[in-house]
């Protein structure tokens, strides 16, 4: 016990002397869900996160200062983001707050930072009304959920040209918004939704709608679902032999390595929504994508490299700001205009958004088990397959 | 018409596969009157056990049957014989305080399971998963295209297996016949000198090996994660209630007339009415026929 006492003694004597020497770097604490349901995500994006202030410090910093960065735990929960953020506005004057992974998290985390008046940079939640809410101190890097489809509307429209679609999607914010997205860009290309169904994640046996779906003979199936469910649709389509013209998948499921691992040759010619591939022609895309391949074992997705980019878009903007206060940083962050490996980032307000960045989104195709960007076609990494064989010539 | 077929063949299939996690809680609750909440996790361990097998050995998981049901088997009797049989004797405020003891078994081995594997989605992806027979590659003219998948067929025929396995270990075993007798009576299988406390035993034993066969069949077909207990707990439950109460034959039919019932409302009333469908099925059963499906069949006997 004693011992005990005097070993804080000297950790707490060293924290007094060791304290103003750290003053002299910018800190950042960065909220995200490392436990829990999105702890997955959560990891990818801490990582890229580690990997991106390594770059920046050796670049020599901000301003001759050192970034030093720590993470809190959010458990996903938004009552705990927004608490942890409350402290970081508060009691450590953090001028500028990225992270965060739920829409829900971010969307608690987006009220404190506008009445708080701190800017705040939101790195990968989808939910279309974060930035439609007139905030002026929200700043949102990736797409919005409306136009996470875009890429694979515009491929329909110009490659496979279908005249029937059907939309099945799962019960949740995220896969009914992805499905409104799809009816209303479905409408707008005149294309007929002849099967439009919801479904409950988690499902055992899709083959009573696949059915339906098959009896219907859409020229495209496009599916919005999580993990598992992505896999399991593909492999009873399979099992069914619906022969649609294209199978397409919006996004998440759809665009992780467990979708290959799990659904195998059923997965072959399926397309997909994402936001970014380290395929991509970006500056540092490939770099970055190669490092953390190397320390980790595997490609990071999306939401990886958007949180990499977001502290090179801090960094710069921290550069830019004629001081520390939250609002020179706001008005600096306003006026971003800056290529990452993430792409093109500049905050707009447009079509009802406030600072939203409008980067382009991508589509994959799953070629001989591997995921090929094909379409916008200046970014591909393979040329598209289409048509694609039906199931009978697959052999 | 091809849809229909189509979806029957779907319902009948899951029907199979429901009847198995079915029949575990149903022989349970016959012998002890106790419902086991843990079902669903019991069925997880399984799973797992099944998955740790397949990465680690590459053994197929129908065959891991032959692991996962001893061991459930002794996991059954130690949860029966070191939790829950010292509760029973336990006077306590609430009458039912073993159906809670289950829900915390069934919570501890989701939690533990968390620990091990973590929260994510496995799967064993085996080669034959998505392998199916089709109608027109057998009959070149045939007027509509119906298929049958590998993996869910052969899962159906093992579920067939082990429940003809189960009725023969009943119907002429002594271990069997005195389980049935402590289902039907428990004071007076007492009074013919049935080791009663010892059926007590075997029975939840047998139960637990009966959900983990059903992990079994239930993974080439599907995936697992540490909480997916409480879904198929809730089947279980359902197919119970509406199989009447303790009965094997109630199990069984029941867990058809669930599977259908579930793809029928699937194709016709859309994917998401499904769990409703189900939770109708549950409720017009309580109202209904309180005493399940076998109820039915002992009052034509009657009649007659």
């Amino acid at each position: 016990m004693k011992r005990f006492g005097i070993m804080l003694l000297i950790v707490s004597i060293f924290c007094l002397v060791a304290a103003p020497v750290m003053a002299a770097n910018i800190n950042l604490v960065i909220p995200l869900p490392l436990t829990g349901k999105q702890a997955k995500f959560g990891e990818i994006m801490k990582r890229s996160y580690e990997i991106a202030v390594e770059e920046i410090n050796a670049k020599g910093g901000v301003k001759g200062q050192k970034l030093a960065i720590s993470f809190e735990d959010s458990t996903g929960k938004p009552e705990i983001a927004r608490s942890i953020v409350e402290k970081l506005i508060g009691t450590k004057k953090q001028p500028i707050i990225v992270g965060e992974y739920t829409s829900a998290c971010a969307k608690a985390v987006a009220a404190v930072a506008e009445e708080r008046k701190t800017p705040y940079l939101v790195v990968a939640s989808a939910d279309d009304n974060i930035t439609q809410q007139k905030y002026k101190y929200v700043f949102r890097q990736n797409a919005v959920n409306s136009h996470y489809s875009d890429g694979v509307a515009d491929y329909f429209k110009k490659i496979v040209k279908p005249s029937t679609i059907a939309i099945l999607y799962e019960s949740s914010a995220f896969g009914t918004s992805g499905a409104e997205a799809m009816r209303k860009d479905a409408k707008a290309m005149g294309i007929k939704v002849v099967v439009d169904e919801k479904y409950e994640a988690g499902s055992v046996d899709f083959k009573p709608i696949l059915s339906k779906v098959k009896a219907a003979k859409p020229d495209v199936v496009y599916m919005v679902s999580y993990v598992m469910d992505a896999s399991l649709l593909m492999k009873q389509i399979k099992e069914l032999r619906i022969d649609a013209k294209q199978f397409a998948g919006g996004a998440a499921g759809f665009a992780i390595p467990e979708f290959l691992q799990n659904a195998k040759d059923a997965a072959e010619y399926v397309i997909s929504a994402t936001l970014w591939t380290e395929k991509l022609k970006y500056p540092g895309a490939k770099e970055y994508a190669n490092k953390y391949k190397a320390k980790y074992g595997d490609f990071p997705s999306y939401h990886g490299a958007s949180a990499y980019a977001s502290l090179y878009v801090v960094a710069d903007a921290l550069k830019r700001a004629k001081d520390m206060q939250p609002e020179s940083i706001r008005a600096a962050m306003k006026a971003t205009n800056l290529m990452t490996a993430f792409g093109p980032v500049k905050f707009e307000d447009k079509e009802g958004y406030q600072n939203q960045n409008f980067n382009d989104t991508f589509v994959i195709q799953v070629q001989k088990g591997v995921f090929e960007t094909i379409w916008p076609e200046n970014h591909a990494s393979k040329k598209y397959i289409f048509p694609v064989p039906t199931w009978k010539d697959r052999r | 018409m091809e849809v229909l077929l189509q979806t029957l063949i779907a319902g009948l299939l899951l029907g199979g596969l429901y009847a198995l996690i079915g029949l575990g809680m149903t022989l349970i609750m016959g012998v002890m009157k106790i419902i086991n909440l843990a079902h669903g996790e019991l069925m997880m361990v399984g799973m797992y056990v099944a998955y740790v097998l397949f990465s680690a050995f590459h053994i197929d998981p129908y065959l891991s049957i032959i692991v996962v049901a001893p061991l459930l088997f002794l996991l059954g009797i130690v949860f029966q014989k070191y939790l829950i049989n010292p509760v029973l004797r336990v006077e306590a405020i609430l009458p039912e305080n073993q159906v809670i003891l289950t829900v915390g078994i069934g919570m501890v081995l989701a939690n533990v399971a968390t620990i091990i594997f973590s929260s994510n989605y496995q799967s064993t992806p085996v080669s034959y998963a998505t392998t199916a027979w089709y109608l027109t590659d057998f009959w070149k003219g045939a007027p509509l295209e119906l298929s049958l998948s590998l993996p869910w067929s052969v899962s159906f025929v093992f579920a067939i297996f082990i429940t003809t396995g189960l009725w023969f270990f009943l119907s002429k075993t002594d271990t069997g016949k005195s389980i049935r007798a402590t289902a039907q009576d428990y004071d007076a299988a007492l009074l013919m000198g049935v080791n009663v406390k010892k059926m007590r035993v075997v029975t939840f034993g047998l139960g637990s090996a009966l959900v983990g066969s059903a992990g079994c069949l239930f993974i080439p077909i599907y995936y697992l994660y540490p909480d997916l207990g409480g879904q198929f707990t809730l089947i279980a439950f359902v197919i119970t209630i509406l199989g009447g109460l303790g009965s094997t034959i109630g199990a069984i039919i029941g867990g058809i007339i669930l599977g259908v019932f579930e793809s029928l409302t699937a194709t016709y009333l859309g994917m998401g009415w499904a769990p409703v469908g189900r939770f109708a099925i549950f409720i017009l059963a309580l109202i209904f026929i309180p005493g399940g499906i076998v109820s039915l069949f002992k009052k034509r006997r009657l009649a007659r």
